[in-house]
């Protein structure tokens, strides 16, 4: 099991070379003007003179060696237009923790709703539970998730007689954008958690359980539950990681100072060593997600075996 | 045989609601089963031979019920059970079952160990070591050799025949009265079948179960089976001892079914088939719902369903053409090579 997960961070340090590698170059083909926020009134010395100081003068690959050898001492590099001259893990230290206690809050919520209603909705199949639940996944998935963003915000924050801005130090106004958060995931973990305990419920060993003197409330929760969360374990380690990535829109929508909108804020200026290390970042949550995932479904179903399996019969 | 009833049923009619029509599955069957005997009921898929052990079990999908009838066991009514704490002293304790396929039949994600202790647990309250020595005992008894290392392993580590074998462990577990095997090798290999029907036919000796197979193999039911009953259209036909059934039949869909056994085919020739589909259950049937496939029918059973005449105190028929005042009619000459054949039907 070690050497499997030995070789899959080897795979995946390899993927994670070729995004960067990718990322680097692409960044390098973009017009200088993007550069410089009064390019037009700028003469060629004081254009050529930043350029060589941002490092863009050298050859690329040597401008690439660089910007590796740094990663490999744990330096992200500095801040090329974002926040002048200041590091970026500290630009990241500073804004990461708020995405994530967010993100984490709304898993967190999102389970604690998303696989209840689920289960809720497998058991009563076309009675209520189940109708209210489609409802309200379809509702999720079909309106544009701005325009109920928009109205939890103004009628939530109205109901709760909070402003409709975010202030870390009071909990209450933690409440709505986490929620809103959560509502996508809530939606998409009942819809699949129905759906794979209805494939299990059509199962013969369910039949044989029964046959058993198993009480069905004993066969939803030992056994068709236990079995249908395998497929679905494999996708919560990666959409906790993204989740906690942070939302851009939401934390716009209520001033959040997190990591949401720094990705696209770096792009538009091109920031090149801060879209460098997030992208870096976020290709590590990805890859991290993946393999939290499978390595998850080899505890859960005994089926899968990291190692070749000997003979079987 | 010393006739003591075990299960006793009683003008048995199920329903089933499908797509806002309904299905007559289960068309006023009466039926005993006796104490430690083997009973196997034939029938074609549809004659609704699952159906009605299924109602022995409270094990009907939601959209099906017991319209009316009775099915007694042990001083209860089973027909009348609607509640499911009723049903759970029942199933797997007093009545068991073996399904069709093993290869889906068991939980992939338990350990079979588990499996069978889920039952110990439940009916016997066995837990911790003693359930270990008793599920190890129970593997051996069915055949699966290292028990203590095998009952670790998942299902995906046994083959199709050593599934069989869990299940059928599963389902003595608890030692039943009434043990029901679903065509219990149908989804199996040839060479296994006769392997399973024998580990079958041994623990329904040596726990003198009573044993209720559901089969359209006739070569199964000659090799295992005491009593026969054929089904057909959600009823009983014909019912009586093997050698009753086999070598004197007296229903004309008995002569039918037996005729299209390939084993009585000859080289060259077309095997006889049944002409015709079975009626469909969700219309009312007048008359013998056999007659519009019968050859023989005669006027009246296209009116009248015809009772059951005794031909012997075991061998029970529902056809006219037992009544004195109908035309003498010859089962069809290919059915005497069963008796030329002697003993069993083919060995396995």
């Amino acid at each position: 099991m070690v050497k499997y997960i030995l070789k899959r961070i080897g795979a995946s340090l390899f993927t994670l070379i070729i995004i960067l590698s990718v990322v680097f170059i692409l960044l390098r083909q973009m017009p200088i003007e993007g550069y410089f926020d009064n390019f037009d009134k700028l003469d060629q010395a004081v254009i050529d003179a930043r350029l060589h100081q941002m490092g863009l003068k050298a050859p690329i690959l040597q401008q690439m060696l660089r910007f590796f050898t740094g990663l490999l001492h744990g330096d992200l590099g500095i801040s090329a237009r974002y926040s002048v001259g200041a590091p970026i893990a500290d630009i990241i230290a500073q804004k990461a923790p708020l995405s994530i206690q967010m993100g984490v809050l709304s898993m967190a919520l999102a389970i604690a709703l998303g696989i209840p209603l689920g289960g809720a909705m497998a058991r009563s199949k076309s009675k209520f539970w189940d109708r209210f639940g489609t409802a309200f996944i379809v509702f999720v998935n079909a309106i544009p998730a701005a325009v109920y963003y928009i109205y939890i915000q103004s009628y939530g924050s109205n109901a709760l007689g909070i402003s409709m801005l975010f202030d870390r130090s009071r909990a209450i106004s933690w409440v709505l954008p986490v929620f809103s958060m959560s509502l996508g995931n809530i939606a998409y973990y009942a819809m699949w958690l129905r759906r794979y305990m209805l494939d299990e419920l059509n199962k013969d060993y369910v039949q044989l359980a029964r046959a058993k003197g198993v009480a069905s409330r004993n066969i939803t929760m030992g056994h068709v539950f236990r079995n249908a969360f395998v497929p679905m374990i494999q996708y919560i380690p990666t959409s906790l990681l993204y989740t906690v990535g942070g939302s851009i829109y939401i934390e716009s929508l209520y001033s959040i100072p997190g990591m949401g909108g720094l990705l696209v804020d770096v792009i538009s200026r091109q920031d090149n060593p801060m879209v460098q290390a997030i992208v870096m970042i976020y290709s590590c949550v990805g890859i991290v997600g993946m393999l939290l995932g499978d390595i998850l479904m080899v505890f859960l179903d005994p089926r899968i075996t990291f190692a070749k399996k000997e003979g079987v019969r | 045989m010393p006739e003591q009833v075990v299960l006793s049923i009683k003008d048995l009619n199920v329903k089933f609601s499908l797509r806002g029509q309904m299905l007559h599955a289960i068309r006023g069957v009466s039926l005993d089963v006796y104490k430690s005997e083997s009973l196997a009921i034939v029938g074609e898929s549809g004659s609704g031979k699952t159906v009605l052990t299924k109602t022995f079990m409270g094990l009907l999908d939601n959209n099906g019920w017991i319209d009316s009838g009775s099915i007694l066991f042990e001083g209860k009514d089973l027909a009348a059970f609607d509640e499911e704490k009723d049903w759970l002293k029942v199933r797997g304790r007093k009545i068991a079952m073996v399904l069709q396929d093993p290869m889906t039949s068991l939980n992939p994600l338990k350990s079979i160990g588990r499996q069978i202790g889920e039952a110990l647990e439940l009916h016997q309250s066995l837990k911790g070591e003693a359930a270990k020595k008793r599920i190890q005992e129970i593997l051996a008894d069915v055949g699966i050799e290292e028990p203590a290392r095998r009952m670790k392993q998942y299902p995906h580590q046994f083959s199709g025949g050593m599934r069989q074998r869990v299940v059928i462990a599963i389902a003595i577990a608890c030692k039943p009265q009434v043990l029901i095997c679903d065509e219990p090798t149908t989804a199996l290999d040839v060479t296994i079948q006769a392997q399973i029907l024998n580990l079958i036919r041994d623990l329904v000796r040596k726990y003198h179960l009573t044993c209720v197979y559901i089969t359209h193999d006739l070569g199964v039911v000659a090799n295992v089976a005491d009593r026969i009953a054929v089904m057909y259209a959600g009823d009983i036909v014909e019912i009586g001892t093997s050698e009753e059934v086999f070598y004197s039949p007296r229903h004309p869909y008995t002569w039918a079914l037996l005729s299209s056994l390939p084993q009585l085919g000859i080289k060259g020739e077309e095997l006889s088939s049944i002409r015709g589909t079975p009626p469909s259950l969700f219309k009312d049937i007048h008359g013998d719902a056999f007659a519009p496939r019968n050859p023989h029918a005669l006027k009246i059973d296209f009116v009248q369903r015809p009772p059951y005449f005794d031909v012997s105190p075991t061998h029970k028929v529902r056809s006219w053409l037992l009544d004195s005042r109908a035309p003498e009619v010859k089962p069809p000459p290919v059915l005497s090579r069963i008796r030329r054949e002697g003993g069993s039907l083919y060995d396995q």
